[in-house]
């Protein structure tokens, strides 16, 4: 039966473990929605394509964690940008150290310092699946970032990117709803 | 190792698709397709479930422990092949219960801002 075959063909969309555990269930399905419609119609068709164009995605994306993988990438990220901003605000500091230093440049370059440490504390918490405390540091680091930009203008692009982007979209990361995750959306 | 059970409220809001699905297991087991009939039959023919959206909101609810799996045999008004059985939990039964509670309430607060009529259709 061509119809069957095609079926088959289109479970492919689907990961293999789901296809091992339910493909055999989905074709008796579809055998049975095959004798009791119409195949020749088109949107019979147009039905068999939007169920699989609707529900192949999600499964799959489910099936490789995608954001699982996602969040330990970006903690990894923010574990080595932490640090790299530790060692330019020592750098900072070693530069700014061979002339006299003003009170404000030295709370900035302080700041920046402690915005750093406790980045590198977010991703470690991020790793850890942490999200309260992961959250926490997030705002902390970025509080501290902005506070040492805007008292003395020493950040560099790089570091400006790491100290306030990156927690910014780390937080939105965070907060991003997960609960309607555990039954889908269909 | 002794694991804790989430309060059923803790599910909801539930995609249409999976209280559709849990509507058609509160009347029994069903195989598949006959979840499939039944959610198109109560829905009026305005829910069409496909295989694909149909195993996989099973599988979402199998992990969660809202269905459990009976042994699979054959169904006499269909075919000699055998087929897979699905029946709701007791977990499955209180999240489906406090789901039509949840949309009750939400049907009540529409009567009382006039939204629909004070009697049901």
């Amino acid at each position: 039966m061509i119809a069957e075959r095609i079926y088959r063909f289109l479970l492919h969309a689907y990961p293999p473990e789901f296809r091992a555990k339910y493909g055999r269930e989905m074709v008796l399905v579809f055998r049975d929605q095959c004798r009791d419609g119409d195949v020749r119609a088109p949107g019979f068709w147009v039905r068999v394509f939007w169920d699989v164009v609707r529900s192949a995605p999600a499964l799959r994306a489910h099936a490789t964690q995608t954001v699982e993988v996602f969040m330990k990438i970006a903690a990894v990220v923010t574990v080595l940008l932490g640090a790299f901003g530790i060692l330019g605000s020592v750098r900072e500091w070693i530069a700014g150290s061979r002339q006299p230093m003003s009170t404000t440049y030295v709370l900035a370059v302080v700041l920046g310092v402690f915005a750093f440490v406790v980045l590198v504390g977010a991703g470690v918490a991020i790793l850890r699946q942490r999200r309260h405390g992961a959250r926490l540091a997030l705002v902390v680091s970025l509080v501290l970032a902005i506070a040492a930009r805007l008292l003395f203008p020493w950040m560099g692009i790089l570091a400006q990117l790491a100290g306030i982007a990156l927690p910014v979209g780390l937080l939105i990361a965070l907060y991003w709803p997960s609960k309607s995750s555990t039954l889908g959306t269909a | 190792m002794v694991t804790k059970r989430r309060p059923p409220e803790d599910y909801l809001p539930l995609p249409p698709a999976t209280f559709h699905i849990l509507l058609a297991l509160a009347a029994g087991e069903r195989h598949g397709y006959a979840i499939m009939k039944d959610v198109s039959a109560r829905s009026e023919g305005r829910v069409r479930l496909g295989p694909g959206t149909l195993y996989g909101a099973l599988k979402r609810l199998l992990e969660a422990g809202l269905v459990a799996e009976t042994e699979e045999r054959a169904d006499p008004e269909h075919d000699d092949e055998r087929r897979r059985y699905y029946r709701l939990t007791p977990l499955g039964l209180s999240v489906a219960r406090a789901e039509a509670q949840r949309l009750d309430a939400i049907v009540r607060a529409a009567r009382r801002s006039k939204l629909l009529g004070t009697r049901p259709a």
